[in-house]
C-alpha cells in the first residue's frame, strides 16, 4: 500500500469492514465446497462471474469470481476457484449518534473524521482488496465412497487465512442416501495498520490538547498491541442427503464450529454516554476469545415439470448465545429449452450476543466484553431477487442476477438515555446486487 | 443447560434419519434428479458469492454441503 | 465425551457391509425384444454370448460406455458375442437425442418403464451383466469406468472361448 504522510487528513484508507467475518468466511466457506457430483470427462468447466454490492451511502465492493473444473476420469475431479474483490466506502463504527457533530480519530491513528449531527457514525472511505485461492481434489475411493480434500488461502492487506479440509461420502441404498462427514481447520492471522487496540481503552481524539505531533502519537500508542494476532477454527460437518421420490430430495447438516484466539473487531469501538444520552468518550470493544457454534441446516430440492423448487431453512445456535433462523427459497421456471427466470427470496433473523451493548453507560462498571457492532446484535434480514438464465447455442450459458438485500437490526431490549431517544439508534441497511456469470 | 440438550436432541434426530432405507428410487429412476439444476451445487459461484456477503454482514455462517442426489452413476 | 457419540456415528457408518451385486451364476432372466437385427427374445441368442447394457440419456458414464462398446462389437461379432444397449428413459424421444450426438453400432432396446432393469435388479446406473452360451449371468458390473475397460474384455474373451 502507499505510504501516506502522517499529517494527511484524508488520504490513509483504512478498512473497517468486518475483518472478523472475513476472517470467519475463510474458514466457513470450506466445508461447503467439497464432494463435486458429476463432471464431463476430459474438458474444463468454467465459470466466471461479477458482483456488484452496494449499499446505500455505505460499503460498496466490486467481486470477480473465476472457477475451474475437470473430471480427470473416473469421477476423479479437480477443481480450483480464484476470488478477487474489493470494498470501499463507510461502515458503522459502533458509536451512537449524538445531537451535534462528532470527532473521530481513525483506527490507524493517521487522521481524524467528522461526523454530522444526528448521524450514524460511519468510518469513513476505506479500500482494500482481497485475493483468495482454492483448490480441490474429489475421488472415489473404495466401493460407493468418496473422499475430498482441499486447501484455501485468503490474503488481504492486514490478514491472512490458510485452512485445508478433508471430507468423505459414503453412498447407502442404491445411492439413494449418502451420509458426509467433513473436517476443516484454519488459521488467521491479523495484523491491522495502527495495532490492534487495547480492549475498552479510549479513542484518542486529537483537539488541540496535544503540545505537538509526538505527545499525541505517544498517547494514541498506549493504546495499541503492538504483536500480531491469530485465530484458529475447527470446523466439522455431518450430513445426509436422501432421495425422497422420483421429484424431490433432502439434505440435512450438522455443522460444529470452534474457533480460538482473537476475534473482536480492531475498527469498532462503543460510545460511553452520561444520563443525558451525550457521548462522554469512545471505548474501543473486546469479544471473547473463543467461540463455539451449532448448524442444523435442512433443505429440500423438488423437480418441477418445467423447473425446480429449492427451500432450505437453517437454525444456528452457538455460546455467545446468537440463535439465528434462515429460510432460503429458490424458484426455477424455464421459460423455454434454454431460458429461465428464477425469483429469490431470504429471510434471516437472529437475536443478540451475549455482549452486544449499543453503548455504554458512564459509571457503570465495565463489562467483560462488550461490542456494539450491529452485525452481533439483534436484527432481522431479508433479501429478494430474480435471476434469468440462458443457453447459448455453443452449450455455454449467461446469467443475470439482480437483488435486494435490507437488514433491519433491531432494540435488544436497551433503554435509551435522554437525547438518545430522539435519534435513531439501529438504522437499516438496505443494499442493491447485480451479478453477471459466464458459464462455459 | 436447556440449551445444550436442544443441541443434543437436534443431532440425535439427524442421525436418525440414516435408517430412511424404504424412501428412495431405482437406479434407472433418476431422470429428474440427474438434471443439472437438481444437484446440490448447481448454482456454486451464486452461492458462493451469496454466503461471503451474508458471513460479512451476519452473525451466522456455514450449512451447506454438496454430496449426494444427481443421477447416482458410477 | 461430548464426541463419543459423532466418532462412534462414524464407525458405524464406515463398517457398513458393501452393497452386493446381482448373484452369479443365475439363469439370465428373459425379456421380448423388438428389434429388427435381433431375434424376438433373448433365449434365442442361446449359443452367444451376450451383453446386456443398461443405460439412460441422463447418465454420463454412458457417454464413455458406447465407444468401447461399439469397438468390443466388431471386434468380437465374429466370434460370437452380440452387445445390446437396454434404454431405460422414461420418454424414449430423449434416448434419440443422445444417440444422435453419441453414435451407437449395437442394436438399442427401450425398456421406459423398467420392466427389465426391475428383472436384473438393476443397483446402479450403468450396469452391465455379461451372459454366457448357456444363458447364465457370469458377470455383473455396476457402473463404467475406462480403468475398468480391459478386465470387461478379458471376460468377453474367457466367455468366448468356453
Amino acid at each position: 500500500m502507499q505510504l501516506i504522510s502522517k499529517n494527511s487528513l484524508t488520504n490513509k484508507m483504512r478498512k473497517t469492514a468486518n475483518v472478523n467475518a472475513a476472517l470467519a468466511a475463510a474458514t466457513c466457506a470450506l466445508l461447503g465446497t467439497s464432494a463435486v457430483v458429476q463432471a464431463d470427462e476430459g474438458v474444463w468447466e468454467m465459470d466466471a462471474a461479477l458482483l456488484y454490492y452496494g449499499e446505500t451511502e455505505r460499503v460498496t465492493a466490486v467481486e470477480g469470481v473465476f472457477s475451474a473444473k475437470k473430471n480427470f476420469g473416473d469421477e476423479h475431479v479437480f477443481s480450483t476457484k480464484i476470488t478477487a474483490d474489493s470494498l470501499t466506502g463507510a461502515s458503522a463504527s459502533g458509536a451512537v449518534a449524538q445531537p451535534n457533530a462528532q470527532t473521530y480519530t481513525r483506527p490507524s491513528g493517521k487522521g481524524q473524521y467528522v461526523v454530522a449531527a444526528g448521524e450514524v457514525p460511519l468510518d469513513d472511505t476505506f479500500h482494500d482488496t482481497r485475493l483468495q485461492l482454492e483448490a480441490q481434489w474429489t475421488q472415489p475411493l473404495w466401493n460407493d465412497m468418496r473422499g475430498s480434500t482441499g486447501v484455501h488461502l485468503s490474503k488481504e492487506y492486514d490478514y491472512l487465512s490458510i485452512a485445508v479440509n478433508g471430507s468423505l461420502a459414503k453412498d447407502f441404498n442404491q445411492k439413494n442416501t449418502t451420509v458426509s462427514a467433513g473436517l476443516s481447520l484454519a488459521y488467521d492471522t491479523i495484523d491491522p495498520e495502527g495495532g490492534r487496540p487495547v480492549a475498552f481503552s479510549e479513542m484518542v481524539i486529537d483537539e488541540g490538547q496535544f503540545a505537538n505531533e509526538e505527545a499525541y502519537q505517544a498517547a494514541f500508542d498506549a493504546t495499541r498491541q503492538k504483536d500480531t494476532d491469530d485465530k484458529t477454527t475447527v470446523d466439522l460437518m455431518f450430513g445426509v442427503t436422501q432421495i425422497i421420490n422420483r421429484r424431490m430430495l433432502m439434505q440435512f447438516n450438522y455443522g460444529l464450529s470452534m474457533s480460538d484466539g482473537y476475534h473482536t473487531d480492531p475498527f469498532k469501538v462503543l460510545s460511553v454516554v452520561n444520563d443525558q444520552g451525550l457521548t462522554q468518550s469512545l471505548v474501543h470493544e473486546d469479544r471473547p476469545t473463543q467461540r463455539t457454534r451449532h448448524n442444523f441446516y435442512w433443505q429440500t430440492k423438488y423437480a418441477l415439470d418445467s423447473g425446480v423448487a429449492d427451500i432450505s431453512y437453517r437454525y444456528a445456535t452457538d455460546d455467545w448465545d446468537i440463535n439465528s433462523h434462515t429460510i432460503d427459497s429458490r424458484f426455477r421456471f424455464n421459460l423455454s429449452d434454454n431460458t429461465y427466470i428464477q425469483p429469490h427470496f431470504r429471510y434471516y433473523q437472529q437475536s443478540a450476543a451475549e455482549f452486544y451493548q449499543p453503548f455504554l453507560l458512564e459509571g457503570s462498571s465495565l463489562p467483560t466484553f462488550a461490542s456494539a457492532d450491529y452485525r452481533l446484535g439483534e436484527m432481522t434480514a431479508y433479501t429478494i431477487g430474480l435471476k434469468y438464465g440462458m443457453t447459448m447455442p455453443s452449450g455455454n450459458e449467461w446469467a443475470f442476477r439482480v437483488e435486494y438485500y435490507q437488514q433491519d437490526p433491531k432494540n435488544a431490549g436497551f433503554d435509551a438515555p435522554g437525547v438518545l431517544q430522539q435519534l435513531d439508534l439501529y438504522p437499516s441497511v438496505k443494499a442493491m446486487i447485480a451479478q453477471v456469470s459466464y458459464s462455459f | 443447560m436447556f440449551k445444550k440438550a436442544r443441541v443434543i436432541l437436534a443431532f440425535l434426530i439427524s442421525t436418525q434419519l440414516v435408517g430412511c432405507a424404504n424412501l428412495g428410487v431405482q437406479p434407472w429412476e433418476r431422470d429428474l434428479l440427474a438434471k443439472e439444476e437438481m444437484a446440490l451445487d448447481s448454482e456454486g459461484i451464486d452461492l458462493g458469492l451469496d454466503d461471503h456477503i451474508y458471513f460479512s454482514k451476519e452473525a451466522t455462517s456455514g450449512g451447506r454441503a454438496f454430496a449426494g442426489g444427481g443421477c447416482g452413476c458410477n | 465425551m461430548r464426541y463419543f457419540r459423532l466418532s462412534m456415528l462414524i464407525i458405524l457408518i464406515s463398517s457398513t457391509p458393501l452393497s452386493l451385486s446381482f448373484a452369479q451364476e443365475i439363469a439370465a432372466p428373459d425379456f421380448a425384444i423388438s428389434n429388427a437385427q435381433l431375434p424376438n427374445k433373448l433365449s434365442d441368442l442361446a449359443g452367444q454370448v451376450v451383453y446386456l447394457d443398461f443405460w439412460a440419456s441422463w447418465c454420463k458414464p454412458c457417454r464413455q460406455s458406447f465407444p468401447w462398446m461399439n469397438q468390443m462389437q466388431r471386434k468380437y461379432a465374429a466370434q460370437g458375442l452380440q452387445i445390446i444397449a437396454i434404454n431405460l428413459d422414461a420418454e424414449s424421444s430423449l434416448a434419440k437425442d443422445f444417440l444422435d450426438k453419441v453414435p451407437a453400432q449395437i442394436p438399442v432396446i427401450y425398456d421406459p418403464e423398467g420392466n427389465i432393469a426391475s428383472d436384473y435388479q438393476l443397483i446402479g446406473m450403468p450396469s452391465s451383466y455379461l451372459i454366457d452360451k448357456t444363458g447364465k449371468v457370469r458377470f455383473a458390473h455396476k457402473g463404467f469406468f475406462t480403468h475398468t475397460e480391459p478386465l470387461y474384455e478379458e471376460e468377453l474373451v474367457l466367455l468366448l472361448n468356453e
